[in-house]
């Protein structure tokens, strides 16, 4: 199979594999913005209690976090055409990209809406009591206290995400996106150089998940500043979602799991 | 074409077979990524000369580049390596005689061995180490208090991230279809462009999958309850 090894072709390949770095960002900057923006709806009514939709947003976490990445990328990518087709909206021209998108974020939005509400019940119920006392309303006691607190808490969380997700995005090749794994593949499969071409590969991942983690590492310590002594957990580093983060009050953050 | 709603129910049945693949997949990779991920630890925590290094260097790599790249890697660079050892070494061994789903294994469990490495070790370090210390006071060896003190608390601690990891196997076995494997997620495909019905079935496979990851909560929920009973701490 393939041609004799040789190294050159490594780094041939992955100076020809580069350009395509921005595909897979683009797809991991895309599906997160969807997903904070779907997962701060989803959790809402969870964290506020609101009777039905909460049992909703639990049935949508659940399924997202029960099925595979891949199987929902099959998913999305022939279901919804066939969905909006009965409300008479034609999407059969819109772009792959898109659906890809689409599905990364609706799924890093269960992940998203189980890490913020994490994140906003590790802050103690005493600080929006403390808030009202002094005269804030709700909005100005979420935003001015709640909030940045929760934020330090959450971006680990959201590192380890972000990460995952970049992982995720070799998966994008299946629909026949043009992204790492996909250029990669057709590199290897031009020159039979497999190996070098999935060596290069490999080592671009792993470049840029280290290089996102080393950020969020540092971001994470800014925002702990105004703890005197930091109490970071013990830190799981270059993380996939499903390992558990313990944090400080002893809040689960899990992948897998359907949570019902 | 439109939604065919008793498809999804052919579907189904058709893709039920290819269940015992996905799960074979998912066990043999947890088992023997308990085995490399356990190694790692105790390589680790004893700080193994020239292992101790290479242990941290494995984990950090595996964790650092997607599962996809193991399995593709494994599929193309293996047989090379084996074929020009057989060569050199005139075995009659060739790559060919190894089945697909063998390379699935055997790069599912590297991958599975650096991530269960951290849960095992985060088993660990739940344990305090009085208990280690108390077990040699009253005359244990090492072995005997890992195995009889140790071993069965970290497992206690470390079973929600256990539970986590199978299911994120099992989700992860979905990758085994670029080498040809029959495994749920390849059957619905199967199934799919056979009838030209592909969200019918990718909706079996779904179902399929969640009702998978449930049963695997629930199993966990019960061993926890069992595992939990020495615990008598606490308030309630």
């Amino acid at each position: 199979m393939g041609a004799q090894f040789d190294i050159t072709a490594v780094f041939e390949y992955f100076v020809k594999l580069l350009p395509f770095i921005k595909i897979s960002l683009l797809i991991v900057a895309g599906s997160i913005v969807v997903g904070l923006g779907v997962g701060f709806l989803v959790a809402l009514p969870r964290l506020y209690r609101i009777p039905v939709l909460q049992r909703i947003s639990q049935v949508y976490a659940s399924f997202f976090r029960g099925t595979p990445i891949l199987i929902q990328l099959f998913l999305f990518y022939y279901g919804l055409p066939e969905l909006l087709k009965t409300v008479h909206i034609d999407v059969s021209r819109v772009p792959v990209l898109y659906f890809v998108i689409l599905t990364y974020g609706l799924h890093s939005a269960a992940y998203i809406s189980e890490g913020i509400r994490a994140a906003v019940t590790t802050v103690d119920r005493g600080q929006i009591e403390a808030g009202y006392a002094v005269g804030m309303t709700g909005f100005q006691a979420f935003t001015r206290i709640v909030f940045p607190q929760a934020l330090a808490v959450a971006i680990p969380i959201l590192g380890n995400l972000i990460i995952a997700t970049l992982k995720d995005t070799s998966l994008a090749f299946t629909l026949g996106v043009m992204e790492l794994t996909a250029k990669s593949q057709s590199l290897g499969q031009l020159s039979r150089h497999f190996i070098e071409s999935y060596i290069a590969l490999a080592a671009i991942y792993f470049i840029l998940s280290f290089l996102l983690e080393k950020v969020f590492f540092a971001l994470e310590r800014r925002l702990l500043r105004h703890e005197s002594r930091s109490e970071t957990a013990e830190r799981v580093s270059l993380g996939k979602k499903w390992l558990k983060r313990r944090l400080e009050t002893k809040v689960a953050w899990t992948k897998g799991g359907t949570g019902i | 074409m439109t939604l065919d709603p008793s498809f999804i129910w052919t579907a189904f049945v058709q893709i039920l077979p290819a269940i015992p693949t996905t799960l074979y997949i998912t066990i043999v990779s947890m088992f023997f990524g308990l085995l490399i991920g356990t190694a790692v630890v105790l390589i680790r925590i004893y700080k193994v000369p020239v292992l101790h290094p290479l242990a941290a260097g494995y984990v950090t790599l595996i964790r650092g580049t997607p599962m996809l790249t193991h399995l593709l890697l494994i599929y193309f660079g293996l047989p090379m390596l084996i074929d020009s050892l057989a060569e050199s070494f005139g075995w009659s061994f060739r790559s060919v005689s190894i089945p697909m789903i063998g390379f699935a294994y055997i790069s599912f469990s590297i991958t599975a061995g650096a991530y269960m490495s951290e849960v095992v070790r985060s088993g660990i370090i739940a344990v305090d180490r009085g208990q280690l210390e108390a077990a040699h006071s009253v005359g244990m060896t090492t072995f005997q208090a890992l195995r009889r003190i140790v071993l069965p608390q970290a497992f206690a601690a470390s079973l929600p991230n256990l539970s986590n990891g199978v299911i994120g196997m099992l989700h992860g076995s979905t990758l085994a279809f670029t080498v040809s494997v029959v495994d749920i997620n390849a059957q619905a495909q199967i199934v799919a462009s056979s009838n030209w019905k592909f969200f019918e079935a990718y909706l079996a496979a779904a179902v399929i999958f969640w009702g998978l990851t449930v049963l695997v909560e629930r199993l966990t929920a019960l061993i926890e309850k069992r595992i939990n009973l020495y615990n008598r701490g606490g308030v309630t």
